[in-house]
């Protein structure tokens, strides 16, 4: 049987949604057998690859450079997953949303600073103006709300994707 | 003030009254509603007042209300013992001198008069005025007043508001006086139903039945309310009916609250109408000294009474159960119903609320019958409503029009049409949560169901006219923003979706909308339709949809060509002048460069904008005129002509190849594309242009000799110069353009050779088939069709023309003609079948034309040319026509008379239109409308077969030189992302930096016209019969531009 | 002694009162409607309008909750469009304020968040609003954090209707109205309230808590305050 190429990747979350699919007990089990990990944090791969059948995505699109790499994951992905609720709703990411960039900068970095107290620019993705769910930029083909997403919704999620089907998860997931 | 307590006391009251309504001395009766003082009747009244004070006159001065004729505001109307009621329309105050004198010798002002009335059935009594003044329209004949019923405004602009006299004189309070001395209040019911009468507020529902059921209601207190909180903007019915006349309310509201049984009557009016509430206050205190208020209501032992409310002006409390909450001290938000108004009201108690304008049809029920009243309307809808007529209409008002009555009699015949002749494109009905009805479904006719059924509504009456200067998005923006402020909150569909679809529309209005959010648009306004708690929210999505189902291009407009066409979305073009070009020439740009004196900068941003810059400068049409913000300090400027000075000045200097070498420098890199090019006039001339400057390898095929196409062979040379077109072709060459002449695709060379040879082909061989007439006598000789007779001309092989020449049309081809044929030395006279204003032909030609010593012939159509016995034409026979009803095209149909004129002549040139070569269009196997143009994708140009683009006059239909070349130019932009992949076209704009500084004033100069030469000298010969503006001139000309293109206006 | 009526509720017949809503029917009948506004013993307001049912003969779409029941009637308390319509008025409920489970106090105790559960909504798919809210915490046991709430009015009524207080109300208007206690005042100054915690123990969200409690830990127990506003004897 041919592997499944699965990629995950990671915008503004906290890595949580990640972890949550390495906890999902015995399952892993199947997801070792049927697909081919190509990219993500956990995959030493420094390109994101041209062509992937699935993308788990975590986090919600918060900076120019999460933007450009929803696009790059949505050219080459056949099917894109929101994953968790930062990607589904924009989450924790989005509680920024209410402080305009740049106090919010100003208050970490100056501010709530001892040393070097400037506004990072070199080199550090610019902000965008509101940290979104990610398909407010891209279309999604899947929403697995969740903060994180139940071991139970995930094993199901990457079952039913394998199997080559898209999961019906009304009444099986929840936000928060 | 006289109590009123037998019919006796009624009779004295009423004898007061009438003298002072028909006085045995002259009367002038100001009117002086809000709409009237608007207008500047404050100051018409007290000139007259000091005026008849000073001069020491023997004149009754009043105040009236409004008569409805909102446009010819401030109305007067003029009574002199005897003869009848005067209206005098637009009267200043420096009229009321020779309107007194008039006045003094018994005549009134013809020049003012607007109509005169010598009887007026006010339907609770007929009152004759007096006769004569033979020369002024009585006011049926007037078109605005003529389809109108007045039974809600019988009283209204005739009598003093301020006076119940006035009114008992009219026969008001005897239906009142009639209802209390028959006791029968089961009858009045039965009459109300019978009638048919329906709540006009909106909903339509049978006020007989409302007040049956609140007749039935058993409870201590009960309520009879009239909504006037009329909150719909452009919506003023129930001010005028209140401000004109009070009483009337007052007695449908007395009789009523008789009738229901209800303990005390309340009107709820909106506080932001303080002259009605002036007035209505005064009446409510007539009323009680006069004993028809109060205990004891004309005798009978009926008590009641009237408490005045005013609303703090929320939209939401029209609706019957949010007005309560507000009457009641809350918030203004609706309740659910059930428990409806009826069952549990005002502090619980049974209630009834009516609109204003329903109570107004009370009193003529009860005194005419409801036989009389049902026969007014359609079937379900009786009587007339009262519609504030608005917008693009050349009449404007107040209009009062039997229910069932057509959308076309209010537009065309009350209306007359749109403003400045523009073609009606919509109207919005029932206010801002109507729906927009397109020019189509003008047949229409407007009754409850009837509107309801194209996702509109009644509403209150609001009528608003478009044309097409309005962009429906941005009305439907406007709408929704409107119910979004004005949405009470308490349920989730009204409150969120609102401020979701108005998020959504926001984005059209910017160019930032996508494809889906047409869906999404659709989907939120059928929610908020139909699951929304009150009226409000019910019919807020009303305008977004019905815009979206009836003008969804215009949505397509702003997602895909970013373009909003009527120049209203404001952040989608650079200056309205820029948006109404159908190249998008920036012309700020060019004026500024040149105002800078930069010469060469302006030249190089001028052609890369438009490349034919000296021809266009010429001939075109200039729409940037109509939409130039000067117009409103004094005149637009003159941007066509700055153009053409700009390409003359460079084309004729020895400068032309070091200029067109900077053009040729801005080439692209060799794509090694090859496109073909079919036709060589302005639309193919243009996409050549863009193309070779976008690198790709460019051959025009041309069947004539000469490229250049309707420029070079229709426009006489007199108004464009051969030289100036070839001057232009000649830099389309430099850039690498190979034109091939002299050969016909489709005879020379075939469709499908062109396929194998080039990556696209463009086709653009415009429309050359004249459009001809059938009638006797065509096949004379000496009869020719226009294009041909130019063609001949523009060829040197010109065709013999008799001493006279009669020509039948009225456009370009038909003037062009004309003055062609004036300079070839024989007598003209064109026919058309409209009047002059109708002429499509560019007025300064037709006025050429006139000066040139030709005539015309309007209203006349022709009917058959004769020709002599070597069938040699000798005259053409032509029927008077009449104007009939409008056309789609906004103008008015001519129809044909019986009567026949004979014009003698020896040559007929026929001007009636061009069209597509059908042949060719049917031999190509492209797909082809109806009308024999070519089909093609509406933002792309591309026709059914792979790789074929299409434009100009080909895809349009005839058109014009700027039309055909903004084709040309959208083609070569299409076909270049088609070969080449996206993004390039931004590479070939010009990158020249110029000035943004907005003139702090603007400068005083007046337009610069170009010069005409006199025309008795340009009838001589074919020199160019218009010289263009000097360099001075032009220089004050781009100076006058008040830069409209800059957004940030910082200092 | 009520008049009995039949109705007809998805096919199935039910018993029921003349003068029961159709809620109240379908509620006797162990039929599922949803809603969010709605609060036994309160007096309907028909605010969230998730409890649309479709009666035959009827051409709009009407509210369970403040519909009475007649005899005879048909209701259809499920279809393809009132689901549709139903996610809709949730997906706008998430949308207009900031709603981060994950943090709530009352996460997994959230009447929105379990009818969107419920409903399938997975996701929103109408763009966020992301308002910048206050968070009333001047009262010495209580905190309203406005970002939770959803306009439902159950505080507002249920300080009217039972604890006579009307300490609650809603000021401004469309998508710019507000909770607000005792004339925009914030609510540790009020004079009216009497720290009662009914307004909390019927809140369906976060909106309305106890301070002290953590994410998750804020459980609403509105059964006696039901109990108390049933007692009252219908509704005002």
């Amino acid at each position: 049987m041919k592997k499944v190429r699965v990629a995950t990747i990671w915008l503004d979350g906290c890595a949580g949604c990640h972890m949550s699919v390495l906890d999902i007990d015995e399952a892993i089990l199947n997801v070792a057998r049927r697909a081919e990990m190509v990219y993500g944090p956990l995959v030493d791969a420094h390109e994101f690859p041209k062509q992937v059948d699935v993308t788990l995505v975590e986090g919600g699109v918060s900076s120019q450079e999460d933007l450009e790499k929803i696009r790059t994951v949505r050219q080459r992905s056949r099917l894109v997953v929101s994953l968790g609720d930062c990607a589904v709703t924009g989450n924790i990411s989005a509680m920024r949303n209410q402080t305009p960039t740049r106090k919010l900068l100003e208050r970490i970095y100056v501010e709530g600073a001892d040393v070097m107290r400037v506004v990072p620019s070199d080199g550090v993705p610019a902000l965008l103006r509101h940290a979104v769910p990610v398909h407010e930029f891209v279309k999604v083909d899947l929403h697995v709300p969740g903060c994180p997403p139940s071991a139970k919704a995930i094993a199901f999620v990457l079952e039913e994707l394998f199997e080559g089907r898209v999961p019906d998860l009304r009444s099986k997931v929840k936000f928060g | 003030m006289t109590r009123i307590q037998d019919i006796g006391s009624f009779s004295t009251v009423r004898e007061a009254g009438m003298a002072k309504l028909v006085p045995n001395r002259p009367r002038i009766g100001v009117g002086m509603g809000t709409c009237g003082a608007g207008n500047g009747a404050e100051a018409v009244y007290h000139a007259f007042a000091e005026a008849i004070g000073q001069q020491g006159r023997d004149v009754k001065l009043v105040s009236v209300g409004c008569f409805g004729f909102c446009a010819e505001e401030p109305l007067v109307n003029v009574r002199i013992p005897g003869k009848p009621l005067v209206v005098l329309r637009r009267v200043r105050t420096s009229d009321v001198g020779r309107i007194l004198d008039g006045i003094a010798s018994g005549t009134v002002p013809d020049d003012l008069a607007l109509c005169k009335i010598e009887e007026w059935d006010h339907l609770t009594a007929h009152i004759e005025y007096g006769t004569g003044f033979p020369k002024i329209p009585s006011w049926q004949e007037v078109p605005f007043f003529k389809p109108q019923k007045k039974i809600v405004l019988r009283n209204c602009g005739l009598i003093s508001p301020d006076d119940m006299e006035e009114y008992v004189a009219v026969g008001g309070y005897q239906s009142l006086y009639k209802v209390l001395i028959d006791a029968n209040p089961e009858l009045v019911i039965e009459q109300i139903k019978a009638a048919k009468l329906r709540g006009r507020g909106g909903a339509g529902f049978l006020t007989g039945l409302k007040w049956e059921f609140l007749r039935k209601a058993v409870a201590e207190h009960k309520y009879a309310i009239c909504n006037a909180d009329e909150g719909d903007p452009g919506a003023y019915m129930n001010r005028n009916e209140i401000e004109s006349d009070p009483h009337s309310l007052l007695e449908g509201m007395i009789i009523g609250g008789y009738v229901m049984g209800a303990t005390e009557g309340i009107i709820y009016v909106r506080a932001e109408y303080p002259l009605a509430v002036h007035r209505l206050t005064r009446a409510i205190d007539q009323a009680h000294q006069s004993g028809l208020l109060g205990e004891n209501i004309l005798g009978r032992g009926f008590r009641f009474d009237i408490q005045l409310v005013e609303g703090a002006g929320a939209f939401v409390c029209g609706e019957e159960t949010a007005l309560i909450s507000s009457l009641e001290g809350f918030a203004g938000r609706p309740r659910p119903r059930p428990p409806f108004p009826a069952q549990k009201g005002l502090w619980g108690m049974p209630t009834n609320i009516n609109n204003v304008e329903t109570w107004y049809n009370i009193a003529p029920i009860v005194t005419k019958g409801p036989a009389w009243f049902s026969e007014t309307g359609s079937t379900k809808s009786a009587g007339t409503k009262v519609f504030s007529l608005v917008g693009k209409v050349t009449n404007t008002g107040l209009v009062e029009m039997p229910l069932g009555t057509t959308l076309k009699t209010f537009i065309y015949d009350v209306g007359e049409g749109g403003t400045g002749g523009k073609p009606v494109k919509a109207v919005q009905t029932g206010g801002p949560s109507g729906g927009c009805i397109p020019q189509e479904m003008f047949d229409t006719p407007v009754d409850y169901e009837t509107l309801a059924q194209l996702g509109s509504i009644m509403g209150s009456g609001g009528m608003v006219v478009m044309d097409e200067d309005n962009c429906m998005v941005d009305v439907a923006r406007y709408f929704i923003e409107f119910t979004h402020s004005e949405s009470c909150g308490k349920c989730i569909p009204c409150r969120v979706g609102l401020d979701q679809s108005l998020r959504v529309l926001n984005a059209f209005t910017r160019g930032r909308a996508a494809e889906s959010d047409l869906d999404r648009l659709d989907e939120i306004g059928r929610m908020v339709r139909d699951t929304s708690l009150c009226g409000l929210g019910q019919s807020a999505p009303n305008p977004l949809l019905t815009t979206m189902r009836h003008f969804r291009h215009e949505f397509e407009d702003h997602i895909r060509a970013k373009r909003c066409r009527a120049g209203v979305c404001e952040e989608l073009a650079l200056s309205p002048c820029e948006n109404s070009c159908p190249l998008h020439m920036n012309i700020p740009r060019f004026l500024q460069l040149y105002k800078e004196g930069r010469i060469d900068d302006a030249f190089e941003a001028v052609v890369l904008d438009n490349p034919l810059p000296a021809s266009t400068g010429r001939v075109c049409q200039h729409p940037c005129d109509d939409r130039c913000r000067r117009r409103a300090v004094d005149s637009a400027v003159n941007m066509r002509e700055v153009h053409r000075f700009i390409a003359d000045t460079i084309f004729d200097s020895d400068r032309f190849d070091e200029l067109a070498e900077r053009i040729v420098s801005r080439k692209l890199p060799p794509t090694d594309r090859k496109i073909a090019v079919v036709g060589a006039g302005p639309t193919g001339l243009t996409a050549a242009f863009y193309l070779a400057l976008l690198g790709h390898q460019v051959t025009i095929y041309e069947s004539n000799p000469e490229p250049g196409g309707m420029l070079r062979y229709a426009i006489p040379e007199y108004r464009l110069s051969k030289n100036v077109i070839r001057r232009e072709v000649e830099l389309i060459r430099r850039l690498g353009v190979e034109i091939v002449t002299g050969v016909a695709v489709g005879t020379d060379i075939q469709l499908n050779d062109l396929d194998n040879q080039y990556n696209a082909v463009f086709l653009a061989i415009g429309t050359w088939k004249e459009a001809w007439v059938y009638l006797a006598g065509t096949e004379s000789k000496g009869v020719y069709p226009a294009l041909l007779f130019l063609e001949s001309v523009a060829k040197d092989q010109a065709m013999r023309l008799g001493p006279r020449v009669a020509i039948v049309g009225g456009g370009n081809a038909a003037v062009d003609s004309a003055r062609t044929a004036r300079r070839m030395g024989s007598d003209v006279t064109i026919i058309y079948r409209r009047e002059r204003k109708d002429m499509p032909a560019i007025r300064e030609e037709t006025d050429a034309a006139e000066e040139e010593g030709v005539r015309f012939r309007f209203l006349a159509t022709p009917h058959r040319i004769v020709s002599d016995e070597q069938g040699n034409v000798k005259a053409i026979e032509v029927v008077r026509t009449t104007l009939g009803e409008f056309d789609a095209s906004g103008r008015r149909r001519p129809v044909p008379t019986e009567e026949i004129r004979r014009i003698e002549c020896d040559t007929v040139i026929l001007a009636v239109g061009e069209a597509v070569d059908r042949d060719f269009a049917r031999a190509s196997g492209l797909r082809i409308r109806e009308n024999g143009t070519v089909e093609v994708d509406r933002y792309t140009l591309e026709t059914s077969r792979s790789k074929f683009y299409a434009g100009g006059d080909l895809i349009s239909g005839a058109s014009n030189v700027s039309n055909a070349m903004g084709y040309g130019k959208k083609a070569a932009r299409n076909i270049d992302a088609r070969v080449m992949g996206p993004g390039r076209w931004e590479r070939i704009a010009s990158q020249l930096s110029y000035g943004s500084e907005i003139p702090e004033e603007p400068v005083p100069s007046a337009r610069h016209y170009a010069h005409e030469l006199p025309a008795a000298e340009r009838v001589e010969n074919f020199a160019e019969a218009v010289v263009g503006i000097s360099a001075e001139e032009a220089l004050e000309e781009a100076a006058r531009c008040l830069r409209c293109d800059i957004r940030d206006h910082h200092h | 002694m009520a008049d009995k009526i039949s109705v007809r509720i998805d096919g199935e017949y039910v018993a029921a009162q003349q003068g029961q809503t159709i809620l109240e029917v379908a509620r006797a009948g162990g039929k599922f409607i949803p809603t969010l506004c709605w609060l036994e013993n309160l007096s309907p307001v028909g605010g969230c309008r998730l409890c649309i049912v479709e009666v035959s003969g009827v051409g709009r779409l009407l509210p369970a909750c403040t519909t009475p029941a007649q005899d005879g009637m048909s209701v259809t308390t499920n279809s393809e469009k009132l689901t549709q319509y139903r996610r809709m008025a949730l997906e706008f409920l998430f949308s207009e304020r900031n709603h981060q489970c994950a943090v709530c106090v009352s996460n997994n105790h959230c009447e929105l968040q379990s009818m969107a559960q419920r409903l399938g909504v997975t996701n929103v798919r109408y763009p966020y609003s992301f308002p910048k809210m206050r968070v009333d915490a001047s009262h010495e046991r209580y905190v309203l954090d406005h970002n939770r709430c959803i306009l439902c009015t159950r505080c507002v009524r249920v300080c009217a209707e039972v604890e006579g207080a009307r300490v609650w109300d809603v000021s401004g208007r469309g998508i710019h109205s507000l909770i607000v206690s005792d004339m925009n005042r914030p609510w540790g100054d009020s004079k009216t309230c009497t720290s009662c915690g009914k307004c909390v123990e019927v809140c369906p969200t976060g909106a309305l808590a106890e301070k002290g409690f953590g994410v998750e830990e804020m459980v609403k127990r509105d059964r006696k305050v039901r109990r108390l506003a049933g007692r009252r004897g219908g509704h005002v």
